[in-house]
């Protein structure tokens, strides 16, 4: 059943208010993304004010659009809201509609006149709307810890009256703070780190390294799925991958196998790193955290991280794996990323991994063959890809 | 040409393929490849079913590995009852008297070569089965109760939820309902079972499809014997279209529901009233057994109505159609002491209409006014 309640869903920004001058653009990315967000509610308007976005419903499902809003970073909190005349007896009735709405016991009123012409002051409405609510419902007023808060907020040419806040995903709209250039393996960390860079307003593009055939295309179908659920936060996303089966090979010929993923990865940071140059993007992330494997131990992350020159961001470095694989099971990402397909990190992976790496020794080992060369080979044939949440997929319909 | 005056009152015995199903079906038997196989084509059509399956167990509030695609309910029956029996060779079912043949039958066989014994239950006078009859019957050695949701000759409804709870406050036994003339009609909750039957074909689905329901942690062996399909539980190459098509028919036939339930329930009075206003028949189904199935006694024996209708396209049963050619009586309408020989068994979908019923009461009574000794 579709809720006719509300009229508007009012939305606050959050961490957005501290940012003084920059303020206007914050918000302008905000409304931006919530509108790419919602486009498919063709019915809805938006009006903007200096704190606060009003989203008209204009008869679109108020359940839908509000589940779509939780994919919608830098949104702090929001409120079904529904719009009166300044009418104090169409105030009182339809303050009561929001409280007959569930099954609350207690309630508070908490007006606020941007107004202050308004012929009743905060107090005055307070009493004269809770009363209506007490002579014609069940409810009770608990000032100290209400089951429902009705906030009643009084404008020169109309009255909100809002329903209790629900919270809203926070952070800083995507876009706002740069690119970041995401190392996507298809395991359960990346795109747990990918959701993170976004949530403080990073816009990605994904970087994955595919070795075929020892790679499957399962293997790089399972990280385009991956990509497509990321897609829920961020519209478009850009996923360039990378052939690195022949750089994979030479480095195996070349090196001691206990450095061999020590090398590996050293690699893929300077390709990152090139790729960074070419697409204006400023940070490089993945999902390392610190002691999961042997290549990220303290020593092998500062032995793999010197080969880049752009700011390096491991927002997982610090987490445990349980507490990672609930974010990816909140991000719904968990059950695609333990599909059972090898990686390029996982194929010939050694018995005995350094977990002690020196430089020396990876510069020893790198100077035995033209990596140079080879990588440029791997940066030429890179296949970009777009993902967009829009694409469906053709296969929906057999269900 | 005489195909579209025919009315069609046999929908529980199985019902016509919904259009959209067939169209999907069709497209799917072209992708012949193997569901196990590595390749790209064959993996997609491994991701299909999987994603089936997953649409599925959300559609019914369970897990992913839950769902067990079979052949339908008949197999998924006897996967339960003899892959459990196997298992404890010996020991004690509870059942009722009035199961499809493919519990009865399992039964039976449990009972003769693994020497499991087994209790049936009566059903009481309005059809269904009483939990304290279950609770009654439940022994140190009961490994198992299977009682059916909707009884499929009498639309008798059985309490699953009360049923259940006796079997959890008393016993160890798991719980197995054969539910599939319940799906698309009644509210499926498998929160109240540890394992349950469903077909497709009976929801406008395709032949040779169904599920079985069973709850993770359930031991179970197998009954065909082969490789890693349904997670060893049942071996041979999947069926995958089949299988694959099983998600729309069963969304389709929840929606269906929704969509028609307060249309059936109403079509359903409607041909109570008229059934009821011709002298010699009886009504045997219970007042508040499941919307579409209406069992009645008339004074013409069944085979001589079901023929003189047959001649005016109208399409009945007797007894359960899987025992149609066998002269043993049903065994549904013994327990509820009702004549067999007699009984005739009408069911329709939401494609039937007031007037299709009008016609098949003119002809009921016509027969019964020419043929009734």
């Amino acid at each position: 059943m579709q809720d006719n309640t509300y009229d508007y869903i009012l939305c606050r920004f959050g961490e957005l208010t501290t940012k003084g001058k920059n303020r206007k653009d914050f918000i302008n990315r905000l409304l931006i993304n919530i509108k790419e967000r919602l486009k498919t509610f063709s019915g809805l308007t938006y009006e903007k004010t200096h704190d606060a976005i009003y989203i008209h419903l204009n008869g679109e499902d108020y359940e839908k659009v509000c589940a779509r809003l939780h994919t919608v970073y830098g949104l702090s909190n929001y409120s079904g809201a529904i719009r009166c005349s300044r009418d104090i007896e169409e105030v009182k009735k339809k303050a009561l509609l929001l409280a007959s709405k569930r099954d609350y016991q207690t309630f508070k009123v908490n007006a606020r006149r941007s107004d202050k012409n308004y012929p009743l002051d905060s107090d005055t409405i307070n009493r004269t709307v809770a009363a209506h609510i007490l002579k014609n419902s069940s409810l009770k007023v608990d000032v100290h810890r209400p089951d429902l808060m009705i906030y009643i907020i009084v404008k020169e040419d109309r009255i909100y009256l809002l329903d209790e806040k629900v919270v809203a995903i926070g952070g800083y709209p995507v876009g706002i703070n740069g690119k970041a250039l995401i190392m996507m393996s298809g395991g359960i960390d990346s795109p747990v780190a990918a959701s993170m860079m976004m949530k403080r307003g990073l816009k990605i593009e994904c970087l994955h390294f595919a070795s075929m055939p020892y790679t499957s295309k399962q293997a790089l179908d399972k990280v385009l799925t991956l990509i497509k659920k990321l897609t829920a936060y961020q519209s478009e996303i850009k996923i360039h991958v990378v052939p690195f089966t022949d750089l994979q090979l030479a480095i195996y010929d070349h090196t001691d196998e206990s450095y061999a993923i020590t090398i590996l990865r050293r690699m893929m940071y300077r390709i990152a790193d090139i790729i960074c140059n070419r697409r204006h993007i400023m940070t490089i992330a993945n999902g390392e955290s610190i002691g999961q494997v042997a290549s990220q131990t303290p020593e092998s992350l500062t032995v793999i991280g010197s080969c880049a020159k752009h700011l390096i961001i491991r927002p997982l470095a610090c987490l445990d794996k349980i507490e990672i694989i609930d974010m990816a099971k909140e991000l719904d990402t968990y059950e695609t990323s333990i599909l059972p397909y090898e990686d390029c990190c996982t194929i010939f992976s050694p018995k005995n991994p350094v977990t002690k790496p020196h430089e020396d020794k990876c510069l020893y080992y790198e100077s035995k063959f033209d990596y140079a060369a080879l990588i440029e080979d791997c940066v030429a044939n890179i296949e970009t890809i777009t993902i967009s949440s829009d694409d469906i997929d053709e296969e929906d319909d057999l269900f | 040409m005489q195909k579209a005056s025919k009315i069609y009152l046999d929908h529980v015995s199985t019902s016509a393929i919904d259009e959209e199903v067939l169209a999907t079906y069709t497209r799917l038997l072209k992708d012949y490849y193997n569901s196990d196989a590595l390749y790209e084509d064959g993996v997609t059509v491994y991701r299909n079913q999987e994603k089936s399956r997953t649409l599925i167990a959300e559609m019914l509030g369970v897990k992913y590995e839950e769902i067990i695609f079979t052949s339908g309910a008949s197999e998924a029956n006897n996967l339960v009852i003899k892959g459990l029996s196997l298992l404890h060779q010996g020991g004690h079912i509870i059942s009722s008297s009035y199961e499809h043949s493919s519990v009865d039958e399992a039964l039976k066989q449990v009972a003769k070569y693994l020497g499991i014994k087994v209790t049936y239950l009566n059903p009481k006078k309005d059809g269904s089965i009483d939990p304290l009859d279950v609770k009654n019957a439940l022994r140190d050695d009961t490994f198992l109760v299977t009682i059916m949701m909707v009884n499929n000759e009498i639309g008798a409804i059985n309490d699953i939820s009360a049923i259940h709870k006796v079997i959890k406050d008393n016993a160890k036994a798991l719980f197995h309902s054969d539910m599939t003339q319940a799906l698309g009609k009644c509210e499926i909750c498998l929160k109240d079972v540890d394992m349950a039957s469903f077909s497709a074909h009976k929801i406008h689905g395709v032949k040779g499809s169904g599920f079985l329901y069973k709850r993770k942690h359930i031991e179970i062996a197998p009954l065909i014997s082969a490789g890693q399909q349904e997670f060893h539980l049942r071996g041979g190459t999947s069926n995958s279209p089949a299988n694959i098509v099983l998600a729309k028919t069963i969304r389709k036939a929840l929606k269906e529901r929704e969509t028609y339930g307060s249309y059936m329930q109403d079509l359903h009075s409607y041909a109570l009233e008229q059934l009821a206003k011709i002298p010699d028949v009886t009504i045997n189904s219970p007042k508040d057994g499941v919307f579409g199935l209406i069992n009645i006694s008339t004074p013409v024996k069944t085979e001589v109505m079901i023929n003189a209708l047959d001649l005016h396209g109208i399409m009945v049963s007797g007894k359960s159609t899987c025992g149609s050619r066998e002269d043993e009586p049903s065994h549904t309408l013994k327990a509820m002491h009702i004549d067999s020989e007699y009984a005739l068994r009408i069911s329709f979908d939401h494609t039937m209409t007031k007037e299709k019923i009008d016609i098949f009461i003119k002809y009921l009574k016509e027969t019964i006014d020419r043929y009734a000794r």
